[in-house]
């Protein structure tokens, strides 16, 4: 199987304007911030909307295949040979443009009302727009270093935006460990490149795709495991995982659309893209199925021992990505890329209706202090419930079909392990959804607060226009096998996997996995209905909540101790070190022999001062004098040696 | 071309002149340093590719006062002439006259260092240049034990520095070499004075175990002149390894390449902890300072091509986040007194432009994409992994991380958390201070996505 090739050297202008318009608002909002006020966020919700009106218009080149070459190009420099820079359109690229640039325009349009009032309205819209044009970066770029270069800049953009409330110091310490934590993603990808280039001389993806069969198997391991690093950090994967949940100390639009619609699938981009390598390491598949998979279900488990609304989504997003890694990595490109696609909608939904609570009730994010909000907020509550519906996959919501491709195909690709693991997670998955519907819209209220704000149309609108997707879309798309629009559009670039399986089906059908996953769903919509939603558990909640806050099992308050593991061996380790050294070895050793010469020469010093005006500058005078009639000296001297 | 020496005497002549100014003479000095480091940044330009020549020496050795830039030093000269220039005009220290007078004799002095293409003027400026950074830890610094100890030590490698050169000039009849290529010395003596060599470069670097004297001079000298320590007097010792290391002597430093590279391992790792745990703000720098050399030397004893082209990148690149970061902390000591992270904290609410400039430098030194200290970073890997060296390059990923830590910990320990209320807040950056830090970050931005130039060695 030969992969397209991706060429450098095309020319279509039209993706370096898509590229550059949200950098430009960035820019703007930054210089003029103040000057602007409330334009600034018209202008950057403005520019992303072109933006996305640019991709759709580019949809014709991006999906074009003409002699092997998929898509679109576009020049950007060459550094030294091997390092050409460019852009590239193609069906992958342009999902996740559309993703970016859409659901990305209405969550800006729902900040200009979440944000209204705040002290930093223009610095907000300035991060977002950058956002936006880093992560088209990220996505558009033809070669790793580009692709490097924006996996770099939205993790700045999302350590802006974490620590957007900065005089927090929760806020910042989350900033801080996000950072940290992509860099070690950095740091991988970066080594994936040193293989790679050392192996083909070129950063470019068409030239390591298309040399992709020639790698030692061991090397192209090493490849794809340091992708993984990247990936892993990136997209929140166990056990890097622990800056997602901190990142909810953002303001909740950013946890909307970076921290669960686009930044945090970059790792399902990535595999999806390096297909060719994967294609050619089943170790390596096996290794980046086995890392999604257990991600998805350690991020289920965590999620139903979290009370913080928001917490309870990161943790969630956290195993949706799971699933949309496992399945990439298994082989499973469509299956993943349409969890990804139906996701951000209904994810978006999730933290933009939160949102609506949060903002509400004056910042309370605690469900045990809500409940009872379908009767003060029934927009809210319907909002909720359908994107509930969709992400615990109830047919015919969007969820159903995309998270089917998923659960299946890990039985297409011959893994009966990690289906067991998806299906049970789907339960799971049920279960903590449906807890936080029940406990924050079901019951009586449990809260303080009388008159919150109520959300205005600039929220309001965004949010209904997401449901829509968020209910229908995967039916409109993805519904018929092969014939269905998703897997023609996929067709050209991911065709070949799925034709490769297509002729020996698994022991169990597709209909009957979706039978056992959706027997599992309703189990776990029973168990979460008996806890939380009986006329008894509704009546007694509070002391209920509070006992069962108290006999929330250590392991899960500890979140199974990785954060702690992480501080021990890798953070306190290396302060010990640079203390030991600091204040140990550089001063009393490595110096020690040094200062006794320091000790003499200030006691030569000493009595040379006793001559002398006792000023020590007089020394570097003696040091200059000196020099200089040694240069006048010899100067003379070898003149007139040689007349 | 006369121009070319007037490019290392004017600074020289012009700090002569400044001491001829009144006393209190703030403005005059400031202006007038700035101009000159301006001046010599064209004249750089429009002399790229001149000589001057005149015979200095023909026993026992040829020598010559040769100057004239080699690709490299090209790119190290601007780098120190807009460092000079940014660094000068925002000078506000007691004694402002005699400060920026010492400021352009040390920018002629490491111009000729740079300029120098022979041996034997290289090693008179190498010493010419401790003077003005000697006097300044004197007249300016924190403690005259730390001016005494620059001294040393760096006296100790131009001692060597200077054997070492004598020893060439007599094996090989000429010293008037730096830029050729064929000069090559091999034979019995070789290695000694590639050691006298080495010792010189690795203490001005400086390069683990010789680094003790770098952090109480880049804490103890006034902002400006640390700021042009740090970014262009460190790179000597670096220059030397690209100029008459690998030049002159290219067979040694391949044979001794796998303890040079060790050395430069430990002082990336070594610099990037102690880094970590620095609770003063300028030694935060210093000791990232020690790690991002250290990676240069491992650039250096690989010997791959494409990781030289990336360390010269990184050269500039350092010198610029590194100048710009020295400033920044200088603006920042002087309106609040204190460089202490545990005293300050929250100074980014009512100063966005100086936590601006600051993020912008600190991230372009733990090595953000899309900025210069990345493409020094990835080319310089790229190519010592190209040439067989795995762990160096896992090393310094390793610091790479922890530089993101101590980075961001500098910048937000600053910048961000809750105002600190017994710290006034003092005001933003003034316009001129903005304008002077302002070219040194265009520059990081504008080679970190177009470094062509200087990756065409």
């Amino acid at each position: 199987m030969t992969h397209h090739l991706l060429g450098v050297g095309g020319t279509y202008p039209l993706l370096l304007a898509l590229w550059l318009l949200p950098l430009a608002g960035a820019v703007v909002c930054w210089a003029f911030g103040p000057q602007l006020g409330r334009l600034a966020g018209w202008l950057v919700a403005g520019l992303v909307a072109a933006s996305f009106v640019l991709a759709a218009l580019s949809w014709g080149a991006a999906t074009q295949n003409a002699a092997g070459m998929l898509g679109a190009n576009q020049r950007l420099v060459a550094w030294m040979p091997g390092f050409d820079f460019g852009l590239l359109l193609d069906p992958l690229s342009l999902i996740w443009t559309f993703i970016i640039t859409g659901v990305g325009f209405l969550i800006v349009f729902y900040s200009l009302g979440y944000m209204e009032g705040d002290g930093a309205f223009a610095r907000f819209f300035a991060y977002m727009s950058f956002f936006v044009f880093a992560m088209l970066t990220l996505v558009l770029s033809d070669n790793f270093v580009g692709l490097l270069v924006g996996w770099g800049l939205v993790g700045l953009a999302s350590y802006f935006l974490i620590g957007f409330w900065f005089e927090r110091p929760s806020a910042v310490a989350a900033a801080r460990k996000a950072f940290v934590i992509n860099v070690v993603g950095d740091a991988g990808m970066m080594f994936a490149i040193f293989l790679i280039f050392a192996k083909v001389h070129s950063i470019g993806f068409g030239d390591a795709f298309a040399a992709a069969g020639t790698f030692a198997p061991a090397l192209l391991f090493g490849v794809c495991a340091t992708l993984t690093i990247g990936a892993a950090a990136k997209s929140a994967q166990v056990p890097l995982h622990t800056w997602l949940p901190d990142a909810m100390e953002g303001p909740t639009p950013v946890s909307a659309l970076i921290h669960a619609a686009t930044m945090v699938t970059a790792g399902v981009y990535l595999v999806a893209r390096c297909a060719p390598l994967w294609n050619h390491s089943p170790q390596a598949q096996l290794l980046v199925g086995a890392v999604g998979g257990v991600t998805a279900l350690i991020g289920a488990v965590l999620g139903t021992a979290q009370w913080d609304i928001k917490r309870i989504l990161a943790y969630s997003t956290m195993s949706q990505i799971g699933y949309m890694i496992m399945a990439v990595g298994v082989g499973a490109y469509e299956g993943g890329i349409s969890l990804f696609f139906t996701h951000a909608f209904f994810k978006a939904q999730l933290f933009l209706g939160a949102g609506l609570v949060i903002h509400a009730l004056n910042n309370e994010q605690d469900v045990r202090r809500m409940g009872g909000l379908w009767k003060r907020m029934p927009f809210a509550f319907w909002v909720m419930l359908t994107a509930v519906l969709a992400i615990t996959g109830v047919p015919p919501f969007s969820g159903f079909f995309s998270k089917d491709e998923v659960i299946y195909g890990d039985l297409q690709f011959g893994h009966p392990a990690l289906f067991a693991i998806s299906a049970l997670t789907a339960g799971i998955t049920s279960y903590y959804m449906f807890r936080l519907l029940f406990l924050a819209f079901l019951g009586e209220y449990r809260g303080e607060v009388e008159h919150g704000h109520a959300p205005g149309w600039t929220m309001n609108v965004p949010v209904a226009i997401l449901v829509a997707p968020s209910v229908a879309i995967g039916g409109a798309l993805m519904s018929g096998g092969e014939s269905a629009p998703w897997a023609r559009f996929f067709a050209p670039q991911f065709g070949a996997e799925m034709a490769a399986v297509a002729h020996r089906p698994p022991a169990i059908s597709e209909g009957m996995t979706s039978v056992i996953v959706f027997a599992l769903v309703i189990i776990g919509f029973i168990i979460a209905w008996w806890r939380y939603a009986t006329t008894e558990a509704k009546r007694d909640a509070v002391p209920r909540l509070a006992g069962e806050t108290a006999h929330m099992p250590v392991v899960l308050t500890n979140l199974f101790y990785v954060d702690a593991a992480i501080d021990l061996v890798f953070v306190r380790s290396a302060q010990f070190l640079g203390n030991f050294f600091g204040r140990m070895l550089d001063p009393h050793v490595l110096d020690g022999a040094v200062r006794d010469v320091a000790f003499w020469a200030r006691w030569l010093g000493a009595v040379v001062r006793s001559f002398q005006t006792g000023l020590v500058r007089a020394y570097a005078l003696i040091l200059v004098f000196g020099a200089t009639s040694f240069i006048v000296y010899y100067t003379f001297a070898t003149y007139g040696m040689r007349h | 071309m006369l121009l070319v020496l007037l490019i290392v005497v004017a600074p020289i002549a012009a700090g002569a002149l400044i001491f001829a100014l009144p006393r209190n003479d703030r403005t005059i000095s400031r202006g007038a340093g700035t101009a000159v480091a301006i001046a010599t940044f064209a004249m750089l330009i429009a002399a790229r590719d001149a000589q001057w020549s005149v015979r200095w020496l023909s026993r026992p050795f040829e020598a010559a006062f040769h100057f004239g830039t080699t690709p490299v030093s090209f790119w190290i000269a601007l780098l120190l002439a807009l460092c000079t220039a940014c660094a000068v005009a925002t000078t506000r220290v007691a004694r402002t006259r005699d400060f920026v007078a010492l400021m352009l004799m040390l920018e002629g002095t490491m111009l000729g260092l740079f300029l120098a293409r022979d041996l034997l003027v290289f090693a008179l400026f190498w010493d010419l240049m401790l003077v003005p950074v000697f006097f300044g830890l004197v007249g300016w610094g924190e403690h005259p034990a730390t001016a005494w100890r620059y001294f040393i030590y760096n006296f100790a490698g131009g001692l060597t520095l200077l054997l070492a050169t004598a020893a060439f000039g007599v094996i090989y009849g000429s010293t008037d070499v730096i830029g050729r290529a064929d000069a090559h010395l091999v034979g019995a003596w070789a290695p000694w004075i590639y050691a006298g060599f080495a010792f010189a470069f690795l203490v001005k670097a400086p390069i683990w175990p010789l680094h003790t004297w770098m952090p109480p001079t880049y804490g103890g000298l006034p902002s400006p002149m640390v700021s042009v320590v740090s970014a262009v007097q460190s790179k000597a010792g670096l220059y030397g390894f690209i100029a008459i290391g690998l030049a002159l002597l290219p067979d040694y430093v391949r044979e001794y390449a796998d303890p040079l590279m060790v050395l430069g391992a430990i002082s990336l790792i070594y610099g990037a902890v102690v880094a970590l745990v620095q609770n003063d703000a300028k030694r935060v720098v210093a000791y990232s300072s020690l790690s991002h050399l250290g990676l240069i030397i491992i650039a250096v004893a690989s010997g791959n091509r494409i990781a030289l082209a990336g360390a010269v990148v990184y050269i500039v690149a350092h010198g610029l986040f590194s100048a710009a970061l020295f400033m920044v902390l200088g603006y920042l000591e002087e309106r609040e007194g204190t460089r202490s992270l545990l005293r300050l904290g929250g100074l980014g609410w009512k100063n966005p432009r100086l936590a601006g400039a600051l993020c912008i430098a600190a991230l372009a030194a733990l090595g953000l994409p899309g900025l210069a200290g990345f493409v020094g970073e990835l080319i310089i890997l790229v190519g010592v992994y190209q040439a067989g060296y795995v762990w160096p390059v896992i090393v310094a990923l390793v610091g790479i991380v922890i530089a993101s830590a101590y980075m961001i910990r500098l910048y937000q320990d600053l910048m961000n958390g809750p105002e600190v209320a017994d710290v006034p807040v003092r005001g933003d950056l003034t316009w001129l201070e903005g304008l002077a830090v302002a070219p040194l970050l265009a520059a990081l931005v504008i080679v970190g996505i177009y470094p062509v130039p200087l990756l065409r060695l």
